[in-house]
């Protein structure tokens, strides 16, 4: 006998289907599904414009034309930027290392994230190790670690520049005196890519002391007693209870500051100049300002492509802890 | 439209300075620029520069802060010159430094940004603009009478410089043409013994090594650096100015060139020598490594005395400047607009003599290096294409071709007329103390070495200044530091 079906009650079932296929899913099939709009934004905001940066740099730099981009040039751009042979005052890399490794921008930037990282996390550790503990006037020491990261770049860069010029400075006879510095630092390019590290580690110690600081607040203090009654030392007590419920927050903001310190820019053009400590961004501006585009594309492109191998380090070397599975 | 006059017809005083010496300078300096490897053509916009402006209108120019401070003054001489009264000018102030604006304009213009609506332009970088075609026409755009009087009267080479090196036709009008000098503490000067007027300094220049040796013995004589912090400040950062002008200039008065003879200053392109790697270029190093760290240092020639220190490699025009104007310097290489600000400081105390010579005249190792040399600069008044006031700023470009007006921006801020017969109407009583300079101002108009403007040089001057800056420096040898410029020059001649 055949079965007669109430009106309307194949439509319903029709838009009913693809919610009960949801209902069906993983929980992981139906996370992904939930991020799906999401990442399709970010993909239009993020990757568009690096695609489109990749193609500008395919061109020819055309400086006299109306249209700053020339012909269709293939990876030429970055043959030239890679083998030390482009038309820029400082090169991408030189590999035949005629120009100083200080003025090879990749080693420049790779070099001063490096640095500033490690001296920040180090620094920052301490700061938050120190602000985590309860004492009297706590609340005017986490005031003055905090303002360094309050004040603006073009500031602190000019507080720098003004302690090393030349003729109103102390910065560099105080140097002298410790027999760091030559007679002008801000001419010289170790000297400024020390006091661009330096005024860098300054400023953003800070950032990464209140990060830490936010992990450290969510260990629980019994297990410091549980740990000293049964008779760690501090450093096991560090080692066992702090260091694993901190990593996870350390390792966010150790990835954010990398990317941050690769990308610097502003602190260096407003102290010492980009001919000084020319970094990948400065690179890219310098470029552009020159009016080649395409050249500047492709520094950009691979300034892209270095900072996202070294997330992917980052992801790669800590996939197993709780915070590699951000 | 209220007509404009090109001439004065105010102040007809004869300046109490010699005018021949001043238009044999000028005209010399009217040599004949070309350009090699450019393209493009005369571009159009519609212009009316007989149109009625019937509402007011504000007109924005990207000058600088030294403009922007005379700005009313400036406004009255442009009314006075017969600007219609309905147009306003705003002086917007733009950084100082000639690569900052050159960079601000860049990315004004090919954003097609409507704000300014007048450039001011540097003459070492206004060609490529014109040739890009990103700054209007002004044959279209300025009344003929006008055009014709800027064509006629002003300093040949200045106008080259702002116009289109194929067509010839005119983008720009020059606003002041410049020739360093180098200034001094009279009065200090003459209290160590010395009598720049029976000695002839304004007019008769020194080798370097006099200079140095008398800067030495002055600045020796006044307590040296315990009292004052530099006998002889100049620029010497690594920025577009070394590249064209101080070490163009000083090296010129060694005898050494760029690219040979001074013909090729200008092109053709690739198919000109390459000749920084020679004694003259490495000899001009290791004087200013003498004259900052003493003759006994590292790559220093051993005949010419400290009269400076190190921290002339930081600085460029206003940082060199303010030492001077403090009273902690005591000789100085500058612009003529360091000429009024100094005189406003010194009055009479004042003295300006000619940058010093490497080798006489005519013993350098190419045509037109050896004797005394001063880069030549200036800057031009250049018309935004995408501007919402094309009549009313074209008008005011205009209105600036005016005698009244040269005279008054002398007087106001020291900038030199474009036209060599307005300087000879320069009195004290009308543009000031800097009417006393101006002999000297013709010697540096005489001896001027253009900067070599082809479509490479926005390449090649930054290679120039870093590898000249890490000689001065010594971070480099000077001789490795030229050995690398040549390779660096002559692959980028092959463009």
């Amino acid at each position: 006998m055949a079965s007669e079906t109430p009106p309307g009650e194949s439509e319903t079932r029709l838009l009913m289907r693809p919610l009960n296929r949801l209902e069906m899913l993983s929980e992981q099939a139906y996370a992904y599904v939930l991020l799906l709009p999401a990442a399709i934004l970010l993909g239009l905001i993020a990757f568009y414009p690096l695609v489109r940066t990749f193609t500008f740099s395919l061109r020819a730099d055309d400086v006299f034309g109306a249209d700053p981009f020339g012909q269709f040039i293939g990876v030429d751009n970055y043959v030239e930027l890679l083998s030390g042979q482009a038309l820029i005052p400082n090169q991408f890399i030189d590999p035949a290392m005629n120009e100083p490794l200080l003025r090879q921008a990749l080693i420049v930037t790779v070099l001063f994230a490096v640095l500033s990282v490690f001296f920040e996390t180090l620094i920052g550790f301490g700061q938050a190790l120190i602000l985590n503990q309860d004492f009297r006037g706590r609340r005017w020491v986490r005031v003055s670690i905090i303002i360094p990261w309050a004040v603006p770049v073009v500031i602190q860069a000019m507080i720098f520049w003004l302690m090393f010029n030349p003729t109103i400075g102390w910065g560099t006879d105080f140097m002298q005196w410790l027999g760091v510095f030559g007679d002008n630092p801000l001419a010289n390019t170790s000297n400024s890519f020390i006091i661009v590290l330096v005024a860098d580690i300054w400023k953003t110690a800070a950032f990464m002391a209140l990060l830490i600081l936010a992990g450290l607040q969510s260990v629980d203090r019994s297990l410091y007693e549980v740990a000293r009654v049964s008779g760690a030392s501090p450093w096991q007590r560090f080692k066992m209870i702090t260091m694993p419920i901190v990593l996870p927050a350390l390792l966010v903001a150790m990835l954010f500051r990398t990317m941050d310190a690769m990308r610097i820019y502003g602190l260096i053009d407003a102290s010492t100049g980009c001919e000084q400590v020319p970094t990948l961004t400065c690179l890219v501006i310098t470029s552009f300002n020159a009016r080649r585009w395409a050249s500047a594309s492709a520094v950009a492109f691979l300034t892209a492509l270095v900072i996202g191998i070294m997330v992917l380090f980052y992801i790669w070397q800590f996939r197993k802890t709780e915070g590699g599975a951000m | 439209m209220v007509k404009i006059s090109n001439t004065t017809e105010g102040d007809k005083r004869v300046a109490g300075v010699s005018r021949r010496r001043f238009l044999a300078a000028t005209g010399a300096t009217g040599i004949t620029l070309g350009m090699a490897g450019c393209s493009g053509g005369g571009g159009g916009t519609d212009i009316d520069p007989d149109a009625d402006i019937e509402e007011d209108v504000t007109v924005e120019l990207a000058m600088d802060q030294d403009f922007a401070d005379v700005q009313s003054g400036i406004q009255q001489a442009l009314y006075d010159a017969g600007l219609d009264e309905n147009i306003s000018i705003e002086i917007l102030p733009g950084d100082f430094e000639t690569d900052s604006r050159q960079v601000a304009f860049t990315q004004a213009l090919d954003a097609g940004r409507s704000s300014p609506d007048v450039f001011m332009m540097d003459s070492g970088w206004t060609i490529p603009f014109i040739v890009r075609e990103q700054v209007v026409n002004l044959e279209e755009g300025l009344p003929q009478e006008t055009l014709d009087y800027v064509k006629n009267n002003y300093l040949e080479s200045t106008v080259n410089t702002a116009s289109n090196p194929n067509s010839g036709d005119l983008y720009g009008v020059p606003v002041f043409p410049d020739y360093p000098t180098v200034q001094y503490r009279q009065d200090l000067v003459e209290e160590a013994g010395y009598s720049p007027a029976e000695n002839n300094w304004s007019t008769e220049p020194m080798s370097w090594l006099e200079f140095g040796e008398m800067v030495a013995d002055v600045w020796e004589y006044h307590g040296g650096q315990s009292s004052y912090d530099y006998g002889f400040t100049t620029q010497a950062a690594n920025y577009a100015g070394l590249s064209c002008c101080t070490f163009n200039e000083m090296m010129t008065s060694f005898g050494g060139a760029y690219f040979g003879d001074h013909e090729n200053l200008f092109g053709p392109v690739g198919e000109r020598p390459v000749t920084v790697n020679e004694q003259p270029v490495i000899d001009t190093i290791r004087v200013m490594r003498s004259f900052m760290h003493g003759s006994d240092a590292n790559n220093a020639h051993p005949d010419y005395p400290q009269i400076s220190t190190s921290d002339l490699v930081e600085f460029s025009e206003e940082p060199a400047r303010q030492p001077f104007t403090n009273g902690n310097a005591l000789f100085h290489r500058n612009w003529p607009y360091s000429i009024a600000i100094n005189a406003e400081e010194y009055g009479d105390d004042l003295g300006v003599m000619p940058i010093p010579y490497g080798v006489p005249e005519g013993e350098g190792s190419y045509s037109g290096t050896g004797g005394t040399a001063a880069a030549l600069g200036g800057w031009h008044l250049t018309l935004n294409p995408n501007s919402d006031n094309l009549n009313a700023s074209a008008q005011t470009i205009a209105a600036f071709a005016n005698e009244n007006v040269m005279l008054t921006l002398f007087e106001l801020g020291g900038w030199l007329p474009p036209v060599p017969s307005v300087t000879e109407q320069a009195t004290v009583d009308r543009v000031g103390r800097i009417a006393n300079y101006l002999d000297t101002l013709g010697i540096a108009g005489q001896s001027t070495v253009p900067r070599p403007v082809t479509p490479v040089w926005t390449d090649q001057s930054p290679l120039v200044s870093t590898e000249v800056h890490d000689a001065y420096t010594g971070a480099k040898s000077p001789s490795n530091a030229m050995s690398t410029l040549q390779e660096d020059l002559e692959g980028t001649e092959q463009i």
